[in-house]
């Protein structure tokens, strides 16, 4: 067990590594500059444009840069080219606004899933379960950004109150209760619409792993028993069902940082994924490779957690 | 059983402790009640985020538009676009003008040539009455200096030159053609006749140019001085004074703060301070757009010094490199500004909103506003659903809403011509587009009034030249090219273009075909390359058409000229200065005359309005130049567009005596420009 964690765990680094020269060379070699060396000001000279880019060591070889980049990450003073701050703090005060956003999205998805994934499978072939499987598919094939223009004209037009960003502006002297349940209200729309696709995934996977698990032997025995009906579901079949799920919890770590780009940015939501979107736009070196690796690490150490998560849940699991 | 209820009783709470928050969030008719102070903040939306809060340091409409409000400058520009004092109350314009004396030069009637001589017959000429301009000439005793002169292939050199005598003229206006006046005691052609290489010691040849920048013959050196307003306190109490001027010049050319702005105060020699309220700027050569640049807001001298920073570095306990390229940069000012503007700096959360509070002792009086918030709202739609539910104060239309709103009885509406405008431009590295009679056909062929009328949905006006329309610099006189294909295909005729069996237009065995091309992402410009195409596919011409995202379209054709053909657009300045797009010497890689435009008569034209400080006169050239350039068809010059704006109808525009009246825009199409005098009313007003 011991000897697989270390082996892994270097492997991942090596992997990690691999990822960030990949990740560093796709960016710089995309084409498009920083915007600060992008003359869109005529006034500007080709002397300052090399001034700024001699600053940026835009004109060094790929792989220094490489070495610049990453001596200037784990030395904590990496500066965004757009506004010279340093990257982390930026990086770090962005993901605590995503922080709610994402709990809010995650509880819905997780909440909302079991249920009518469980449901579905009860009454397979039922109206309901066709039903659901319609809306489903409709929910995971429309675009989210659509729904989420529909949802905003709707609601505005409907009930005429703000949805956007995420408290409403000039209310900085009413009531603090009204103004904490502002804060909540501007979290129900983005939440719902960006956990909408993720129900609809989850549901459908719930509703699979229970098909699976309830026609097992085991789920007949307790039939046979003479169990009702809710004791053989919830007790018996659910917690058998509820083993591949525990992988997917390794997954949720990475989606912490890479948020949601679209709803982000359509509710104007000012979190990580709007950060690496304006970065991506601006062509803001620093801000992208250290999104992307903090990303890729996570997404390494989520997998491997899950490894060993699932290893400590299934007996039937052993790592060598 | 339990765990059944749990995975149901849950989800229900979830959602009804989220749903029920509703019920606690304000409409837009409730916003102002049980929060009253709703009505005296401005909110306002933009789509993208501020970059850097340093009015010297950023580029960006986002920051430069809070840094408009937190910072003042010297001067700016009034209702009618004309010069008005700020943070200066006024200036005056002189110059000198430096006259080397060349003594191996004769005069006319045969003397040689020394200072003091000439210093006598310049001063007879004034008492008859011909230099009426001029307050005294000193004479400059021959000094040595030793200079670095880079080659042709960028290595310096280090070259020693013995600078002879000089006269140094002082006058009271700055007259480009003051030399000319000269010619009676020096003769014609002074300035080319010195042999300039007799004072210069250099172990390399150096060219004819380098040389006259050695020791110009001839120099003029205009002279702003400023008068500044007393009494003016920047946000943390300190008194604004000359040095705080000196210091952001200083700041704006120090090489480390790589600050965009640097060449637009390239032209200055020297800034002095001759007491706490005046400051004298020497310019280094005639260039009248130089003064335009004081419109930079005016950084805290006392905030941001070199010993101001030192104590920063220390306080955040940067490592050794860093500190070593810490600079203003690299400032906490930056996020927290501090100036001398109407508004003062509160609170910026990236990507989220700038907030900025009114400065209560603010010289020009208090805004009536007191709070100002800049929030950031990244999609048009979403901006619009946030003014529509009052969470934001203002909204700028698209083209195809501004009916709509006209219409709505709750909103206010304005719309006033920006200061831009889109073209097609020809590459005139093509011998295709050589022929101006060409050019002119095909403008002619392309129907700009529908292109307005459907892309616009006319919200776009004709322009027929360069210069912004509701400046002074606009020739109004200069009809716009009609649309008239039988006069076009005529033209081509003449020229020798046949159609073929294939139904194109030929002339010695080749089509008439070009390539059109135009950046990603614009949708209007997308729609015209459309109807270009198809308008001149009418004529015979075979014009394909391209889209590329803007960075390739920069790299690979604009910047290269590879191209045969552009849709684009310009916006301008408020300066009548055309160098950088329309002079044949900024035709080169990366450079923005990229159509390679050249016209001897406009670079002349161009250089001349530089040199004028007359503003009469320099309208005459410039009406001169729009006149030419109309004529030459050196682009298709396509629309200016509207841009819209609409508003709350409860916010007006509060007069000094208490009344209040609707908003209203300068001649120039201004909106905010009473922006200190406006206010929300708590009830719709009936105008």
């Amino acid at each position: 067990m011991l000897s697989y964690i270390i082996r892994n765990l270097l492997q991942r680094c090596v992997l990690l590594f691999i990822v960030s020269v990949l990740a560093h060379s796709i960016v710089h070699l995309a084409p498009g500059e920083p915007s600060e060396v992008d003359p869109s000001n005529p006034r500007m000279q080709p002397e300052d444009i090399a001034k700024i880019r001699t600053a940026f060591h835009l004109d060094d070889p790929i792989h220094l840069q490489y070495f610049y980049w990453m001596r200037d990450l784990f030395s904590g003073e990496l500066k965004s080219f757009k506004d010279s701050q340093p990257v982390l703090p930026k990086i770090w005060e962005r993901f605590l606004n995503s922080l709610p956003l994402f709990i809010c999205a995650t509880l819905i998805v997780w909440t909302l899933a079991f249920p009518t994934g469980i449901q579905a499978a009860i009454r397979r072939g039922s109206f309901y379960d066709r039903g659901s499987t319609f809306i489903a598919y409709a929910l995971i094939s429309i675009p989210g950004f659509f729904l989420s223009y529909i949802m905003i004209l709707w609601v505005v037009e409907l009930f005429g109150v703000p949805v956007i960003g995420m408290r409403t502006f000039g209310m900085e002297d009413a009531h603090p209760l009204y103004q904490i349940m502002d804060r909540i209200w501007h979290l129900v729309i983005p939440s719902l619409m960006s956990a909408l696709a993720g129900i609809a995934i989850l549901s459908r996977y719930v509703r699979s792993q229970m098909l699976e698990v309830i026609g097992q032997d085991y789920v007949r025995t307790a039939r046979a028993k003479g169990l009702d009906q809710d004791t053989v579901i919830y007790h018996h079949a659910l917690r058998n069902a509820l083993l591949p799920f525990v992988t997917l919890f390794g997954f949720l770590l990475p989606g912490l940082i890479g948020g949601s780009v679209i709803f982000e940015t359509i509710f104007a939501w000012p979190g990580l994924g709007r950060l690496g979107y304006e970065a991506i736009m601006a062509r803001d070196f620093p801000i992208i490779l250290t999104i992307n690796f903090i990303v890729a690490a996570l997404t390494l150490i989520g997998t491997f957690l899950s490894d060993i998560l699932y290893a400590v849940v299934d007996p039937r699991i052993r790592l060598e | 059983m339990k765990t059944k209820w749990f995975l149901i009783i849950i989800p229900i709470l979830l959602i009804l402790v989220l749903l029920q928050s509703y019920f606690w969030v304000p409409t837009y008719e409730m916003q102002s009640k049980g929060n009253p102070e709703r009505l005296a903040k401005f909110i306002s939306a933009s789509i993208a985020d501020a970059k850097i809060l340093n009015p010297i340091l950023n580029a960006d409409s986002a920051s430069s538009q809070i840094t408009g409000q937190v910072f003042d400058s010297l001067l700016d520009h009034d209702e009618e676009l004309n010069l008005r004092g700020r943070l200066a109350t006024h200036w005056n314009i002189t110059e000198i003008a430096y006259l080397t004396v060349n003594s191996a030069m004769q005069f006319p009637d045969g003397v040689f040539i020394t200072g003091l001589e000439l210093k006598k017959r310049i001063e007879q000429l004034i008492n008859q009455g011909i230099l009426p301009q001029v307050k005294k000439i000193e004479i400059l005793a021959p000094k040595q200096q030793i200079k670095l002169v880079h080659l042709a292939d960028d290595s310096p050199i280090k070259v020693k030159i013995n600078i002879p005598e000089r006269l140094a003229i002082h006058l009271e206006t700055v007259n480009q053609n003051f030399f000319n006046l000269l010619e009676p005691i020096i003769g014609k052609n002074y300035e080319n006749k010195a042999n300039i290489e007799q004072w210069v010691e250099s172990e390399q040849v150096l060219s004819l140019e380098q040389l006259a920048k050695l020791i110009p013959i001839f120099e003029h050196n205009p002279i702003i001085s400023f008068y500044l307003r007393q009494g003016v306190l920047f946000h943390d109490g300190h008194e604004f004074d000359a040095d705080d001027v000196k210091f952001t010049y200083e700041s704006i050319m120090e090489v480390k703060n790589l600050s965009p702005r640097s060449s637009d105060f390239e032209p200055i020699k020297s800034i002095d301070i001759i007491d706490n309220y005046t400051v004298q700027v020497t310019y280094k050569r005639l260039f009248s757009p130089a003064i335009n640049a004081w419109g930079i807001g005016i950084l805290p001298e006392h905030l941001l010094n070199t010993a101001t920073l030192k104590q920063e570095m220390k306080e955040r306990q940067l490592s050794e490199s860093a500190q070593d390229n810490f600079g203003m940069r690299d400032s906490r000012f930056n996020r927290h500004p501090i100036g001398t503007g109407a508004f003062r700096f509160v609170e910026w959360k990236g990507d989220e909103f700038i907030h900025l509070s009114r400065n209560e002792n603010y010289w020009d009086g208090a805004p009536y506003y007191k709070e100002y918030y800049y929030r950031i709202i990244p999609d048009s739609v979403t901006q619009e659903v946030e003014f529509l539910t009052g969470a934001v104060d203002n909204y700028s239309p698209e083209p195809h809403q501004v009916v709509r709103y006209k219409k709505d009885d709750n909103y206010q509406s304005f719309s006033s011509l920006s200061f831009a405008y889109s073209y097609i431009g020809y590459n005139h590295r093509r011998p295709l587009f050589a022929d101006k009679r060409v050019r002119q056909a095909l403008s002619l062929a392309i129907n700009i009034d529908q292109i307005i009328k459907y892309i616009l949905y006319g919200e776009g006006k004709r322009i027929t030249g360069p210069y912004p329309q509701n400046t002074q610099w606009y020739n109004s006189e200069i009809k716009p090219v009609p649309y008239n294909p039988a006069k076009a295909k005529q033209i081509l005729n003449e020229l020798g273009w046949k159609k073929n069996k294939h139904g194109w237009l030929e002339k010695d065995g080749k089509e008439f075909e070009f390539n059109l091309i135009t950046n990603n992402g614009n949708l209007q410009r997308k729609a015209i390359m459309t109807i270009a195409q198809n308008s001149w596919h009418k004529l015979g011409i075979k014009c394909n058409t391209q889209v590329f995202e803007w960075a390739v379209f920069l790299t690979d054709f604009v910047n290269t000229g590879q191209f045969d053909a552009v849709v684009l657009g310009w916006s301008m300045g408020i300066d009548p200065d055309l160098f950088q797009i329309w002079h044949s010497s900024q035709s080169g890689h990366q450079q923005l005359n990229f159509i390679a435009y050249n016209n001897p008569l406009v670079d002349d034209l161009i250089v001349k309005i530089r040199e004028e400080y007359d503003i009469e006169r320099q309208q005459q050239l410039t009406h001169q130049l729009h006149h030419i350039l109309a004529d030459d068809y050196p682009y298709t010059f396509l629309y200016s567009p509207l841009s819209n704006i609409v508003l709350d109808k409860k916010i007006v525009v509060f007069n000094q005596n208490g009344s209040y009246s609707p908003i209203t825009p300068t001649k120039t199409g201004n909106l905010f420009f009473h922006f200190n005098r406006w206010k929300k009313l708590e009830f719709t007003p009936d105008f």
